[in-house]
């Protein structure tokens, strides 16, 4: 095992880096982390149509996220793949497809949490913020999404959690990513792909379970936060 | 008509407002003037809280109109947020915001609306602490407060906006007993500064010390209007009657 992991650690954790792109444990970080971080604006866009009295924003939104959230994320990775080029003209090498794909599919996802987040602060905030003269905007920007926010970062944590392992599916279109890595293995280990394979999951795990952790600590200490300012109160 | 109310702060005419089939307001009109405090009293569902919302459009009527200091507040023209700025609001829950401190919650408006530098809406929001009695808690957290405290920086945010009218509803009623006094005081301080104030509020004592003119609502109508002590010593409509009695009992 140790001479399997002296001999593989390094192309499970980058893939073919420096010869190629970056891969492996790296590159499915990369596809989430970037994934999200791009997405995360998006999201708030989209999260906050899904709370406007507008119906415009509201329907859109809304269809964007419903028609999202009901079908799987290798049907947009595929019609990414082969739509993406078709309407531009351009081709895109498989990562950036993959990375389209994510951030577009999460989007929905994110801003759905978004849209919880809001909904979830007393309406009171919002009154007081329009009434002291604050516009929708500013109303948003001081006062709801800083409280908003912090109260999302544990549904965050689980998104990026559940999409750190979702980008598995990106090896289908040859995107070098950790499972990619691990099938290039195993066809040149051929004899042991159990090792190889318990190897792919330890990697998707380690991470996982300590953002998990992560997450119901700081939902710990939000909800002690909270409570502390009701007893107040 | 409109002779009497040349000095009115606040016009109100013929409001009409229903939730489904339900009227909650059915033809409201009245004046509070320049410098006059007007308390409404009456029983939950009368529409008090409703009617008051309508001044600074955290409500929209059916029918009516409404003038804040001489300009119709529909009027396409009227940018809302320099009408909501104009107008100080007192909610029944403080509605501070809670990431902000007692200094911070003050300052907001001042920075972002009025566009005050940073310095002078600070020694502002220190001066209007100190006003309602919290000047030692001008860097404490609204989850630190009491609810009493919470209210008066409430009181403090709505008078940093300058506003010319003073919109207060049910400000003490979510307030421990004891608590309601120190909140009363510093609305009674306001009252004898000269500020235009409505205040919606079941403290029928505050209302026979504070207001100049007291209205009582019913079903969506104003069914008396009359200075304190008529009010309270002749009630000439029996179901304002009932609802003193009531509340001696």
């Amino acid at each position: 095992m140790l001479g399997f992991l002296e001999k593989y650690g390094l192309f499970y954790l980058t893939g073919g880096w420096p010869a190629s792109e970056i891969g492996g444990f790296a590159g499915t970080l990369i596809l989430a982390g970037v994934g999200l971080a791009v997405c995360f604006p998006l999201a708030i866009l989209i999260g906050l149509a899904r709370t406007s009295q507008r119906h415009a924003f509201f329907i859109s939104a809304t269809i964007w996220v419903y028609a999202l959230r009901g079908i799987p994320l290798l049907m947009v990775l595929l019609w990414s793949y082969f739509l993406l080029p078709e309407l531009t003209g351009h081709s895109f090498t498989p990562f950036t497809t993959a990375m389209a794909a994510i951030i577009v599919y999460e989007s929905a996802f994110m801003a759905e949490i978004v849209r919880a987040g809001i909904q979830g602060l007393p309406k009171g905030q919002m009154e007081a913020a329009r009434s002291i003269g604050l516009g929708y905007w500013q109303a948003m920007r001081e006062v709801i999404l800083p409280q908003a926010l912090v109260n999302m970062i544990p549904s965050f944590v689980n998104q990026f959690v559940s999409t750190v392992k979702a980008t598995s599916i990106v090896y289908i279109i040859g995107v070098s990513e950790l499972t990619f890595v691990a099938q290039q293995i195993n066809n040149v280990e051929v004899g042991n792909p159990i090792r190889t394979y318990v190897v792919l999951a330890f990697f998707y795990f380690i991470p996982c379970w300590g953002l998990s952790l992560l997450s119901r600590k700081i939902e710990h200490s939000i909800k002690a936060r909270q409570s502390s300012a009701a007893a107040v109160r | 008509m409109a002779s009497d109310r040349q000095g009115a702060m606040v016009e109100l005419r013929g409001l009409e407002k229903s939730f489904g089939s339900y009227k909650v307001l059915d033809g409201i009109s009245g004046a509070v003037n320049k410098g006059e405090v007007i308390v409404v009293c009456g029983p939950s569902g009368s529409g008090k809280s409703t009617m008051i919302r309508t001044i600074n459009r955290l409500e929209e009527i059916d029918g009516g109109s409404i003038i804040v200091d001489s300009r119709d507040i529909h009027d396409k023209a009227y940018d809302i947020n320099t009408l909501r700025s104009k107008i100080g609001f007192v909610f029944q829950q403080y509605n501070l915001f809670p990431h902000l401190s007692a200094l911070q919650n003050v300052t907001l408006s001042p920075i972002k609306v009025a566009k005050m530098p940073k310095a002078e809406a600070a020694d502002l929001a220190a001066h209007l602490l100190e006003k309602v009695g919290l000047k030692d808690k001008i860097n404490a957290m609204p989850a630190n407060l009491s609810g009493g405290q919470q209210q008066r920086v409430a009181i403090a945010r709505a008078l940093a906006q300058n506003a010319s009218v003073m919109l207060l509803d049910e400000p003490t009623s979510a307030l421990d007993p004891e608590m309601v006094g120190e909140v009363l005081q510093v609305i009674q301080k306001l009252a004898e500064e000269g500020m235009t104030m409505m205040v919606v509020t079941h403290e029928m004592g505050f209302a026979s010390k504070a207001a100049d003119v007291v209205w009582f609502m019913d079903q969506g109508r104003i069914i008396e209007k009359a200075k304190p002590e008529a009010f309270f010593n002749n009630p000439t409509h029996p179901r304002l009657q009932k609802f003193l009695s009531d509340l001696l009992h």
